[in-house]
């Protein structure tokens, strides 16, 4: 067994994330299939728009959250499994030097599907307590009929088994992959990228190139950091729009899951490069480099993802929203036109760069905490 | 000038308290090569750690001209090891994604060093500077972490079995460089090994077992890296 019981709850990133997921999912499609079942009571063109606004509401909200974390999820399993590769790779050499295949190892990965599997199980157990909530919201209207609660056992295969199969499968086949490389730079761990930066310009300044070779030298945290910062600035700003679109609640449940996303990401983000390059910060201390000095050397390099990623999410919520506004509620009346709401966005730029700025500097006053002995005697 | 008075470390505690150093007291002038010799265990690397300020002390006081730094807190102790001190360790620590030339600069940029390319042909490495240390053989590696330390211009070179990890050959010429590198540049060194053969080298042999210093020789008939036995 290469990876055990004990690694794959330390997955429990994805976890929270599959489990946000499918709250939602299976709330909403609860709802839709329940909401589907009285279709032919609907009456009046009134009831028909507002049935139509709300099957398309659904569909967007359940597709734009879901599809996001599920996203998410996958590239953090890759992400995972990348890593668990290159920080074992001395054993997982051995083991190939032994005459296991590529894929006996590879197969003890799909163990990660568990984490997969708690965090399903927990969103589709979840999304049970909240479903009263949104039925009960939903109803409220006269237009169309009252939607009770039935309970589809089809969508515990959809939302909870199909998803630990599939990531399963994924974590065998991507480890292949990653494993199918010779065995000796395995052992030796020789990462491919190590040797590639030969001929990047000299910058005359350690902090500096440190800086450039931690940001080569991990890329997918690149992209966990935008998106971290993605999904905070484009859920939250969405969910004060939402508050006037749709509902509070549904207001409030964007807002939570922008707000578990971006610091779940980050946290696994920057927690990942300390990690990585403990032994690194520890030997620049040992020489007299200060906590924000390392902070600098390995934290640095991924301001710009961070503060572009919130761009991103703050045209993609913006983009989004026009979009359903013109399209989803173009038939019921009394809706708002959707305009830039420049006060929210100062606001939430605001909150982004006190909580991101705040959490880089705790690590830097945490970096000069580090015990040097312990960390180079590992 | 480095006293040390008393110096006490402890390691775990309750039942498993273990007493690592005890009472150790030595003084080391500017500018010597004090070998610090020992078999595996005797508390060596812990005396090593202990006075350069990479572990915290259970008792008594170490100072560095006159400046004490056993209370120090992590910030001053920093600007301390910034102002002070180098290490050469058995396991290099070499950065493994930076070439020679940025890991010696790690060294060199403390002590606002803008030349390093001196430091990189004292230990004849001029040719590979643009290799990464998984490139490099063990010696190589050491030499690197050799220029890393002495382009910080630290006035303490605290070594840990730095040629532990290497083949004879190698072995001999990484100490060579070493000795050579301090003749010249006169800075006060401390090396730990458990190697007698290479305690020859020294100014003063410094004998430890179980956390106490038990002998202290001056050595008259100082050999080269090249006449001792391994
Ligand atoms: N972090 C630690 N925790 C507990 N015991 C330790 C620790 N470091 C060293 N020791 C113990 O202290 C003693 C001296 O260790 P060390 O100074 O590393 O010896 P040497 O370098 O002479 O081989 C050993 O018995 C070792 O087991
Ligand atoms: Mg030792």
């Amino acid at each position: 067994m290469v990876v055990s019981f004990k690694n794959s709850i330390k997955l429990f990133g994805i976890s929270i994330m599959m489990c946000c997921a499918i709250c939602v999912c299976n709330m909403f499609m609860n709802y839709l299939i329940d909401l589907k079942s009285v279709e032919a009571l609907v009456d009046g063109p009134a009831g028909k728009a507002l049935y139509d606004a709300y099957i398309s509401t659904g569909v967007v909200c359940c597709a734009c959250s879901g599809g996001c974390l599920s996203v998410t999820s996958l590239v953090m399993l890759f992400f995972y499994i990348k890593h668990y590769i290159d920080s074992h790779s001395k054993q997982i050499g051995i083991l190939k030097a032994l005459g296991y295949s590529n894929f006996k190892i590879a197969k003890s990965f799909s163990i990660f599907a568990l984490s997969i599997f708690i965090g399903c199980l927990l969103g589709y157990l979840l999304s049970f307590a909240i479903m009263p909530m949104y039925y009960h919201m939903q109803n409220q209207t006269d237009l169309i009929p009252h939607v009770n609660i039935n309970i589809h056992f089809e969508l515990f295969a959809i939302l909870v088994l199909a998803p630990t199969i599939a990531f399963g499968l994924i974590a065998i086949f991507y480890s292949v992959k990653k494993l199918n490389q010779p065995t000796v730079n395995l052992i030796k761990g020789i990462t491919k990228t190590k040797g590639k930066n030969t001929d990047s310009k000299d910058k005359g300044n350690f902090v500096k190139e440190m800086k450039s070779s931690v940001l080569k030298s991990r890329k997918t945290l690149v992209f966990l950091i935008g998106l971290s910062s993605f999904c905070f600035s484009a859920m939250i700003q969405m969910s004060t729009s939402m508050d006037e679109l749709a509902s509070v609640m549904m207001g409030l449940m964007i807002f939570i899951i922008g707000v578990i996303l971006a610091f779940t990401t980050l946290y696994i983000a920057t927690s990942t490069v300390i990690r990585f390059n403990q032994k690194n910060i520890a030997m620049m201390r040992v020489f007299g480099y200060d906590g924000f000095s390392c902070k600098r050397a390995v934290l640095d390099c991924y301001r710009p993802a961070a503060y572009i990623g919130f761009a991103v999410g703050t045209l993609y919520q913006f983009g989004l929203l026009k979009i359903m506004v013109s399209v989803v509620f173009k038939d019921v009346a009394n809706v708002p036109d959707y305009k830039f709401d420049w006060p929210m966005f100062f606001i939430t730029l605001g909150a982004f760069i006190i909580i991101y700025e705040g959490i880089m500097l705790i690590y830097g006053y945490l970096m000069r905490k580090i015990p040097l002995k312990q960390i180079m005697d590992e | 000038m480095i006293q040390i008075k008393n110096l006490t470390k402890y390691y775990g505690k309750d039942q498993s308290l273990f007493k690592a150093l005890d009472e150790i007291s030595l003084d080391i002038r500017d500018g010597e090569f004090v070998v610090i010799l020992g078999a595996s265990g005797s508390g060596k690397s812990t005396l090593l750690n202990t006075m350069s300020g990479l572990e915290t002390i259970d008792g008594g006081s170490i100072s560095y001209d006159g400046l004490n730094i056993e209370n120090m807190r992590e910030k001053e102790l920093t600007k301390f090891r910034k102002e002070n001190t180098a290490f050469i360790f058995q396991q290099y620590y070499l950065l493994p994604h930076l070439n020679v030339e940025k890991n010696v600069r790690m060294g060199a940029d403390l002590a606002g060093n803008k030349d390093i390319l001196p430091y990189i042909k004292a230990v004849g490495l001029e040719e590979k500077r643009k290799k990464f240390p998984s490139e490099l053989s063990g010696g190589e590696q050491q030499r690197v972490a050799i220029a890393r330390a002495l382009a910080k211009k630290p006035k303490v070179l605290f070594l840990d079995e730095p040629t532990g990890a290497l083949d004879e050959k190698t072995g001999r010429s990484v100490l060579d460089y070493i000795i050579k590198l301090q003749k010249e540049q006169g800075f006060t060194m401390i090396m730990v090994t458990h190697n007698a053969n290479i305690a020859e080298t020294a100014d003063r042999i410094i004998r430890m077992n179980s956390g106490k210093i038990v002998d202290s020789t001056t050595n008259n008939v100082k050999k080269t890296a090249y006449e001792i036995g391994w």
